[in-house]
Parts: C-alpha cells; sequence; structure tokens
C-alpha cells in the first residue's frame, strides 16, 4: 500500500480535485438570484442529486471491481449477475401493477431477489464463478425479453418504462438519510473484507486449502457485490457501464492492490456520475439528455484512449 | 507422518486406486511417480480434503500447503505484496505489522529472492516464481508442502535451482511431496519414492528399495536398466 508512484498519487490528486470539482458545478452551477429560490434547489434538487450520483457510482465501480477480481475477468461487471434485469423487472411490474412512484424500491428488491435466484442456481451442484457468470447472463436474456414483452403489449405506458430503464436520479422517494446510512454500512463491511480480495487475486488451489473455503469467500463478495448494486439500482435506477469501465480504469492507472482500488474506485464511479450528471442537466439546457446516454458517452473517449495507452497489462493474466 | 491406508477411488467408473496404501516420512522429500492419468495430482488432492475418497488418513502434520500445476498469477502484483498476501486470509487488518514485514522479508531472503521484491510477478522467470510460491509456503507456516509438478516447463537449471531450494527447506523442517516425471532427476534429489503403478496400487521405499527394474516396468510399462555409481543411482531406458 505504501508504494504507490508519484504518477499515481498525483492522478490521485487529479481525481480528487475533478471531483471537487464537479461537486461545486453541480451544486452552484446557473442558479437563480432569489435566496429563497436558492435554498429550496439546493436542498431539495441539488444535494440530493450528488449524493446519489456519488452513491450510486461508488456502489456500483466497488461491485465490479469484487467480481472482477473474484472471477479474475475484466468483462465481468455487476449486471453479469442478472442484476440489471431483475431491477428492470421490478420496475416495469411496479409501473404496471401499482402506478407507483416507488419504482426504486421495486428495482431495489427486483435486483436482491434475482442475485440471490442467480446465486442459488449456480451453487445448486457445484458452484464455480463461471457458471455463475454464464447463469447470470442467461437470467439477464431471459428478464429483458420478458421486459420487451411487457412494453410491447403495454403502449400506453411504455414511454414511462423507457425512460426510467435507462436510469437518473429524478425519482426523490427514498430519504436521502436513510439511503446515506445504508450505503455508509455497506461501505463499512466492505472495507472490513477488502484485504482478503488481496488474498483472492492469488490462485485459489493455491491461496485456499480447499476449493469450498475459497467459495465461501467469493459468495461474501458476490453477495456484498448484489447489495451494492442495489443500492446503485435504488439511487439511479438502472445504469450500466459504470460497473465494468470504472474497475478496470482503476485498474490500468493504479495497479493491483484491492486496497488502493477500493479507493480509488469510489473515486472514479462517483466523479463519473457526477461529471455525467452535470452534462445530462446542462450541455442542452433545458433539455435533459439521460443520465446512461450521457454515462457512454462521457466514459467510452477516456477509457478507450487509456486502454490504447496502458493496456499492456492485458496482454497476460488480469 | 501421513499415512493413507485402504484407499478406494473410481472416477468416472474407472478404479483409480485399488485398496491403496501410502504412508509420507516427515522431514523428507517424497517423490511421486506414475504415468499420465494415473492419479498422482488426485492422490494429493485426496491429501488436502479437496476430492473425498473412501479412506482412513492419519494426518501427523499440522498444516499443509498446496501448489497446484501452473498456478494462476495476477499481473502488476509486486513480489511482496503476493507473498505477504498470506497474512490477510485470516486477520481483519488492512496493514502488516512489522514483525509480520520481517517474516515476508525472512522468507524472501530464504528463497533468494529478497533483491526481487519490488518486482512485478509477471517479470518473474519460471524458477523465481515457483521460488515466491514457496515463500507463501513458508509463511502460511505450513510444515508439509504438496507440490503438483513444480518442475514444469522449467529449463534443466532452473528445475536444479529449484530443487536445491526445496532441499534447503526440507533441511529447515518441512516435509515436502512432489510430483515429478523426470526419473532420474528424482533419483538425484529425493529420499523417498511413490510410484502409482498398473494394478492401481502404491509402490513405494527408499531409493534403493524403488530404483529395481521390476518396480519402475509396473509403473510405466517400459524396460528399464538401473546402474548404479557409489550411492548414486541412474536410469536408462532398455528398447
Amino acid at each position: 500500500m505504501g508504494n504507490l508512484k508519484k504518477g499515481q498519487v498525483l492522478i490521485f490528486l487529479i481525481l480528487i480535485s475533478v471531483f471537487i470539482l464537479s461537486v461545486c458545478l453541480s451544486l452552484f452551477f446557473r442558479l437563480p438570484n432569489n435566496v429563497d429560490d436558492i435554498k429550496i434547489i439546493l436542498m431539495l434538487i441539488r444535494l440530493p442529486a450528488i449524493l446519489k450520483a456519488i452513491v450510486a457510482g461508488a456502489s456500483l465501480a466497488v461491485a465490479g471491481m469484487f467480481l472482477q477480481t473474484i472471477s479474475k475477468n475484466p468483462l465481468a461487471d455487476p449486471y453479469l449477475v442478472g442484476l440489471s434485469s431483475g431491477a428492470g423487472l421490478g420496475i416495469s411490474l411496479s409501473i404496471l401493477l401499482f402506478n407507483s412512484v416507488n419504482y426504486s424500491l421495486f428495482g431495489f428488491f427486483g435486483a436482491l431477489i434475482s442475485a440471490v435466484l442467480v446465486i442459488a442456481l449456480s451453487g445448486f451442484s457445484k458452484f464455480s464463478i463461471t457458471k455463475l457468470i454464464l447463469i447470470g447472463l442467461s437470467f439477464n436474456l431471459f428478464v429483458s425479453s420478458l421486459i420487451a414483452c411487457l412494453i410491447l403489449i403495454n403502449p400506453t405506458k411504455s414511454y414511462a418504462m423507457t425512460l426510467i430503464l435507462t436510469g437518473g436520479f429524478n425519482s426523490a422517494d427514498i430519504s436521502n438519510r436513510l439511503l446515506l446510512l445504508l450505503f455508509v454500512i455497506v461501505m463499512i463491511i466492505c472495507a472490513l473484507f477488502i484485504p482478503k480480495l488481496n488474498v483472492l487475486r492469488l490462485d485459489t488451489g493455491l491461496a485456499f486449502k480447499t476449493g469450498k473455503e475459497a467459495d465461501r469467500i467469493s459468495i461474501i463478495f458476490i453477495i456484498l457485490a448484489s447489495l451494492l448494486t442495489s443500492l446503485s439500482v435504488f439511487s439511479a435506477g438502472i445504469l450500466g457501464f459504470v460497473g465494468i469501465i470504472c474497475p478496470v480504469f482503476s485498474r490500468l492507472l493504479f495497479g493491483a492492490d484491492c486496497r488502493v482500488l477500493f479507493f480509488a474506485n469510489i473515486l472514479c464511479g462517483s466523479t463519473l456520475l457526477l461529471v455525467s450528471n452535470f452534462l445530462s442537466n446542462n450541455l442542452l439546457f433545458p433539455v435533459q439528455i439521460p443520465l446512461g446516454v450521457v454515462v457512454s458517452i462521457v466514459g467510452v473517449p477516456f477509457f478507450v484512449y487509456f486502454l490504447l495507452k496502458k493496456g499492456g497489462i492485458f496482454k497476460g493474466n488480469f | 507422518m501421513l499415512k493413507i491406508q485402504n484407499l478406494n477411488f473410481k472416477f468416472n467408473e474407472k478404479v483409480i486406486f485399488d485398496n491403496a496404501e501410502l504412508e509420507i516420512p516427515k522431514g523428507k522429500i517424497s517423490i511421486i511417480m506414475g504415468a499420465n492419468g494415473a492419479g498422482k495430482s488426485t492422490l494429493l488432492k485426496i491429501i488436502t480434503n479437496n476430492i473425498k475418497a473412501d479412506c482412513s488418513i492419519i494426518n501427523e502434520f499440522k498444516e499443509t500447503f498446496y501448489l497446484p500445476q501452473n498456478p494462476y498469477y495476477p499481473y502488476g502484483v509486486s513480489v511482496f505484496d503476493y507473498v505477504s498476501s498470506v497474512f490477510y486470509k485470516k486477520n481483519w487488518k488492512w496493514f502488516l505489522s512489522k514483525a509480520e514485514e520481517s517474516k515476508v522479508n525472512e522468507a524472501l531472503k530464504m528463497v533468494e529472492l529478497f533483491n526481487q521484491k519490488d518486482m512485478e510477478i509477471q517479470k518473474l522467470s519460471a524458477g523465481e516464481f515457483q521460488k515466491a510460491n514457496f515463500a507463501l509456503g513458508l509463511l502460511s507456516g505450513a510444515d508439509l508442502f504438496l507440490l503438483d509438478e513444480p518442475l514444469s516447463n522449467m529449463d534443466l537449471i532452473n528445475q536444479i535451482k529449484t530443487l536445491e531450494n526445496l532441499t534447503n527447506l526440507v533441511k529447515s523442517g518441512v516435509t515436502s511431496v512432489l510430483i515429478m516425471h523426470d526419473i532420474n532427476i528424482a533419483a538425484n534429489f529425493g529420499d523417498y519414492f511413490i510410484g502409482i503403478n498398473k494394478d492401481h496400487k502404491i509402490v513405494s521405499g527408499s531409493k534403493e528399495e524403488f530404483f529395481k527394474p521390476q518396480n519402475l516396468n509396473d509403473i510405466y510399462n517400459i524396460d528399464f536398466r538401473i546402474m548404479n555409481d557409489d550411492d548414486k543411482i541412474f536410469v536408462q531406458i532398455v528398447d
């Protein structure tokens, strides 16, 4: 941990300053002159949005890092465990059946239930990470098709569903205190387990006495990843991509020590969503671009640039 | 000492072990030999409890360290970090204590890897990587090393260097069991030999007991000639 190179410390500092800058911009950019309005806008709209961006970004990035490390595969991401479509189905059902504004609650439970289902299914005979990813992938496809059917047969509500499924922070239906509390609790639990992730980087046969012991620790991380992803669904709907690029990006920049990567991912993920959120609100003002769209437009060029420049580490094992 | 009795094991209806017996003596290098598919790796996995087999095991060793064939290694991890990972397995802390740090350094000095401790693991040679794994085993506090073909993919010099390292480890009180294929190198470095023969029985013994043409023929189904030169044994294939 103490052997970060100077360049890496510099990148950390740059990331922190971009983070602070984007927080300030999201808070104070284009405020009206009236003091009362300012108060309302800050407290009711902008602060909650920033909180949600940080929670969603950090959770997705850390969840992605967990899954990539335990599966030893840079392609793993939180949604591979079947979470995104599970959440999507929950949300769609809530819109259809209850006309509900509480859709992120349904998304949260949808994600949790699908995670439990996928883990249980991949654990029925002999558990393996590869099987988990394959089952998650098939589950994803299956449930996405169900959602597509639901959208098709309910033309009156299809617009609302499509909009929510692309993600965004405008769901003001969870108490911010509760969200923050949950986030802090889950992050503390994650922090406790982080050093064990360093052991999971090793060959599992080498590091653990039996395959079962390794699986047990892996499952703990999968459950943590599911919790984190559910939190992100809770706060920002369904956002793909963050969970796959942030961990790979941090890995490119900061090496393979999971203790460093934990903080790097929290920073990367939340900064990416803060910047995207700011741009989605202000780029085509007063039109709001869907958050998921901006995330990809902002994230991909950055990601590909660094991959081209520093992708040498992906020649061999991850 | 480790003792396995009445070992019966079938894999996909194929008999691998039929009422086999095995003893691993303490403080020695034991070498397991046998044809491909004879059950060498299976035997190690039975000892480590990774495979459940019908047998009785008496194990007097405290801690086992198992090194699989061609272990996976991550990119971008320094040798020091790689080796010290073992300390994070049981504890809940984020940093190594001073005592643990010096233990890691000692282990690295012992396997002669101290000078490369900041090097990234993928930049090591095959032999050096195997040394890093030995250091990992030393730090795990294991007194029984089970090594599944630790010499695969190594050139002759690295094979011999690795075995010399292993001999030093054994002198420091570790018992090691390894699977290998080169009979002559095995005869040179091993103290005790375990062969799995075509009748699914385990034959074992000291160098003199084990290296007999009939014994080796039972294992490999090839005729061998054994030559004794003082203390050394050479094995040659007869056409």
